[in-house]
């Protein structure tokens, strides 16, 4: 994607071993301002190694990477000054208040804005006088994404930010994210929940084994994926099931029921035209359909 | 008693997790006190050497506070020597294998939330608990089993090695029991461990005071009742069966408190905090401050104790030179000096030891943060590595001042009043202060765990384990002088016996000086988290 902006994270072949075992295998990912970017991957696959990269907590091997245009491991204090960062899971001191850790957090970050600091606490329904060893999984994590969000940061680096939040939260969780888009920051959300990625992010990067298998748009990635189509016409089809591009071909109480590979959806849509249509419903492909076809390559392989 | 049901399979899973530390422990302690053993029999082979030992260190109050009541001495053996070297520094390992030990599995094990898992499947309200006490009580009477079997092939008397190897097991029994209640009591390991070191502590003075006071005082010390065994003099078996019933009683008690409190929690419930962050936690010195504060405060408290037991007999030695000029020569004899003054260079370096334990404490602090993964969210904001380490080093240096100053503070004020001469106050601190730089190389060595290698970093436990085994034991060890050298506590001038001077206190802040940097340097360079 060419865009006339420097991009907020740019990684290039990134490489990241630890002793014998490789994390990061030349992985790919552009994210933009004014972007909301899903990064989604199988457990393992190298997300939270990638964002410990991109914080300059891990140096890499190799490849090339820059955050806000910057060297995340040399300019790491100037670009933690300028993102912010929810980790997966969040350990919080147990005897600090999570009012206490909001503000160290931001003070350490130069600063939060206190009428956000305010409206994001009350929004999240967050006790802020709790010591943090009492806090549930999803009260730990609604501090962690109150002391990131409260911020101005320009780069939100978010690690499952959802996990143990409630739906209520998650739909908050949502609108905020939603809000720092518009307000021109660029968002990179790892999540396992892909009803999530798909209500919000723009484009999506999939990763496995540390190396980059799909990113693009949502658009762009339908594309490159199969859509259901069940259909009644008036004539036998019989051929179709050897059409180019159709694949799991079925036929029951009248319906012809198969899946088309995008870029040959024209030409079945053209075949069909002249047997009768009576009925025809088409189904987009799912970002878990995306997802899912990925992972399964890889149970394949495994097996 | 279905409150105890799964506590056999725990057991294998507790010796499971620990097979190592386990075994380090027990193989390390049998092995100090075998060897001790084997030193003294040496050194103390003829009848004169014996007597000339108990004439020397007989009545000294200063060693009675840290030996022993000295049994036997008027029908001395070199069993009664053994006693009067190894008993009492064994019962405090073993007690301080105790709580660390049951402290790990049973309330950081509820800090971790890992106990929920494990109770979550079909295993009794006390079974965690009571698998850790039978698998630690255990591992106390193994030690004790090697140390008398070691005694005994060394040649020493059968029924009195048999008696202060079970004085050993004994106190770590106790101490099995009281860490259990403890763990009960308050919400966390690092409440457990200071609580715990708190009650080994008073266990410590108490049993001291009563020593040198010849009273009853004595009895009302766990260390006291494993002393009053008396080990080659006369055995009296029933201290023993006291000690077992007492720790029975404790670890019952401690199920009783179990079975009012929630997992997870303490039996003191918590107070809600404050909304907002004070100004003062603020940066990272101000979080270090907020996270250490309570530790260093019991720290400096405890060296302030120790100060003040130490200088209190400072009047003793002195009538003991009144009462002893023989002694008097050896002593002016052997450093030249004012007794005194020797015993009080000894009490600062003594107490300088033990900060030293303060400064990998609160080095490694540090450590914790990381391996805990909370340093990702400080490393996430604006905050450069070698300031959030620098942070945790610098409170830890800071904590060591305190607590040397408070040592030196105390010793000085109690021997001030004792021998009615004011300037001894500002001559302990001197002498103090002049520990430092001792304590910062410990400092440093933990820090560059720390900072340049984190997955060795807990190697700053074993190098504080060597000063302290070659100061507090090194003469009964008989260990070779170039070992002794190595400890930068046996490099420092013997203030006030001595003036403060010489290259040894420059070149050892200069090594502190390079570990930190080193730390600092390494740190910046490697990658921080939990691989």
């Amino acid at each position: 994607m060419v865009r006339g902006v420097t991009p907020a994270i740019r990684c290039a072949g990134l490489t990241k071993r630890f002793g014998a075992a490789t994390a990061l295998d030349g992985l790919d990912l552009d994210v933009f301002p004014g972007e909301i970017h899903g990064f989604l991957g199988p457990n393992g696959a190298g997300k939270t190694v990638t964002m410990r990269i991109l914080l300059g907590l891990l140096q890499c091997d190799g490849g090339e990477v820059t955050v806000l245009g910057c060297d995340p491991w040399s300019d790491a204090v100037a670009l933690h000054r300028r993102m912010a960062y929810v980790p997966g899971d969040t350990n919080l001191w147990p005897n600090l208040t999570g009012g206490e850790i909001i503000d160290l957090l931001g003070d350490l970050r130069g600063g939060l804005d206190p009428a956000r600091r305010a409206h994001l606490v009350q929004r999240f329904e967050l006790d802020l006088r709790i010591k943090a060893r009492a806090y549930s999984k999803g009260n730990r994590q609604k501090v962690a994404l109150v002391a990131a969000m409260a911020s101005d940061a320009e780069l939100l680096v978010l690690d499952e930010p959802t996990s143990g939040l409630d739906p209520i939260m998650e739909a908050i969780f949502r609108e905020h994210v939603l809000e720092a888009r518009a307000a021109g920051r660029a968002v990179l959300l790892s999540s396992h929940v892909l009803a999530e990625v798909e209500q919000v992010c723009d484009r999506v990067t999939i990763i496995r084994h540390g190396r980059t298998v799909e990113s693009g748009s949502l658009d762009d990635l339908r594309h490159l994926t199969r859509t259901t189509i069940d259909v009644r016409v008036r004539r036998p089809a019989t051929d179709l099931a050897h059409l180019d591009g159709v694949h799991d071909f079925r036929e029951h109480d009248g319906h012809l029921v198969f899946e088309v590979d995008g870029e040959r959806l024209e030409a079945v849509v053209a075949h069909l035209a002249p047997l009768g249509v009576q009925s025809l419903t088409s189904q987009p492909p799912t970002l878990e359909a995306l997802f899912l076809r990925h992972y399964r390559d890889q149970l394949d392989e495994s097996t | 008693m279905t409150t105890l049901v799964g506590t056999g399979r725990l057991m294998r899973f507790v010796v499971r997790r620990d097979r190592l530390r386990l075994v380090v422990w027990v193989v390390g302690m049998a092995t100090v006190v075998a060897v001790s053993a084997q030193s003294l029999d040496r050194v103390y082979a003829t009848r004169q050497a014996v007597e000339s030992y108990v004439r020397l260190f007989g009545d000294n109050p200063a060693l009675v506070a840290f030996a022993g009541p000295g049994y036997g001495f008027d029908d001395p053996s070199i069993g009664v020597i053994l006693v009067n070297e190894t008993q009492l520094w064994g019962m405090v390992a073993m007690a301080l294998m105790s709580v660390f030990l049951v402290i790990r599995h049973t309330r950081a094990e509820e800090d971790s939330e890992r106990a929920e898992l494990l109770r979550s499947a079909v295993v009794g309200r006390h079974a965690p608990t009571a698998a850790a006490v039978v698998v630690i009580a255990v591992a106390e009477m193994i030690v004790g089993l090697l140390a008398a079997v070691s005694f005994v092939a060394i040649g020493y008397p059968v029924v009195g090695s048999l008696a202060l190897a079970a004085s050993y097991s004994a106190v770590g029994l106790v101490f099995v029991g009281v860490t259990a209640v403890v763990a009960q009591l308050v919400g966390s390991a690092r409440a457990a461990l200071g609580l715990a070191s708190l009650v080994l502590v008073v266990a410590f003075v108490v049993r001291a005071v009563g020593d040198i006071g010849h009273n009853a005082l004595v009895w009302a010390s766990p260390i006291g009742w494993a002393q009053a065994v008396r080990a080659y003099a006369d055995e009296r078996w029933w201290v023993l069966a006291l000690c077992a019933v007492v720790a029975v009683g404790l670890v019952a008690s401690a199920f009783a408190l179990a079975s009012r409190r929630d997992v997870g929690a303490g039996l003191v419930p918590p107070r809600a905090g404050s909304a907002s962050a004070p100004a003062r936690l603020s940066g990272p010195v101000g979080l270090v401050v907020r996270l250490e504060r309570a530790t260093v405060a019991a720290w400096v408290l405890g060296m302030a104790l120790m100060g003040l037991v130490y200088g209190s007999i400072a009047d003793d030695v002195e009538s003991m030179l009144v009462d002893n000029p023989q002694l008097a020569d050896y002593f002016a004899r052997l450093e030249g000096a004012d007794i005194t003054d020797v015993y009080f260079a000894t009490t600062a370096r003594m107490l300088a030891l033990v900060v030293g334990g303060l400064a990998v404490a609160a080095t490694l602090a540090a450590h914790r943060e990381e391996r805990s993964g909370r340093v990702e969210a400080l490393l996430a904001a604006a905050v450069d590595r070698r300031r959030w380490l620098g942070a945790h080093l610098g409170v830890a240096a800071f904590a060591c001042v305190l607590a040397v100053l408070a040592g030196g503070a105390g010793a000085g004020l109690s021997a001030a009043l004792v021998l009615d001469e004011p300037s001894r106050v500002g001559q302990q601190v001197v002498a103090a202060l002049a520990t430092l730089p001792a304590v910062f190389v410990v400092l440093g060595v933990a820090a560059l765990g720390v900072g340049v290698a984190p997955r060795m970093a807990g190697a700053a436990w074993g190098v504080l384990a060597f000063v302290a085994v070659v100061g507090f034991l090194g003469e009964a060890l008989d260990l070779p002088h170039w070992l002794i050298d190595v400890s930068p506590f046996e490099r420092l001038p013997a203030v006030p016996a001595e003036s403060f001077g010489g290259a040894a206190p420059a070149v050892l802040s200069a090594v502190a000086v390079a570990l930190v940097l080193m730390s600092l340097w390494g740190v910046r360079r490697r990658d921080v988290g939990v691989h």
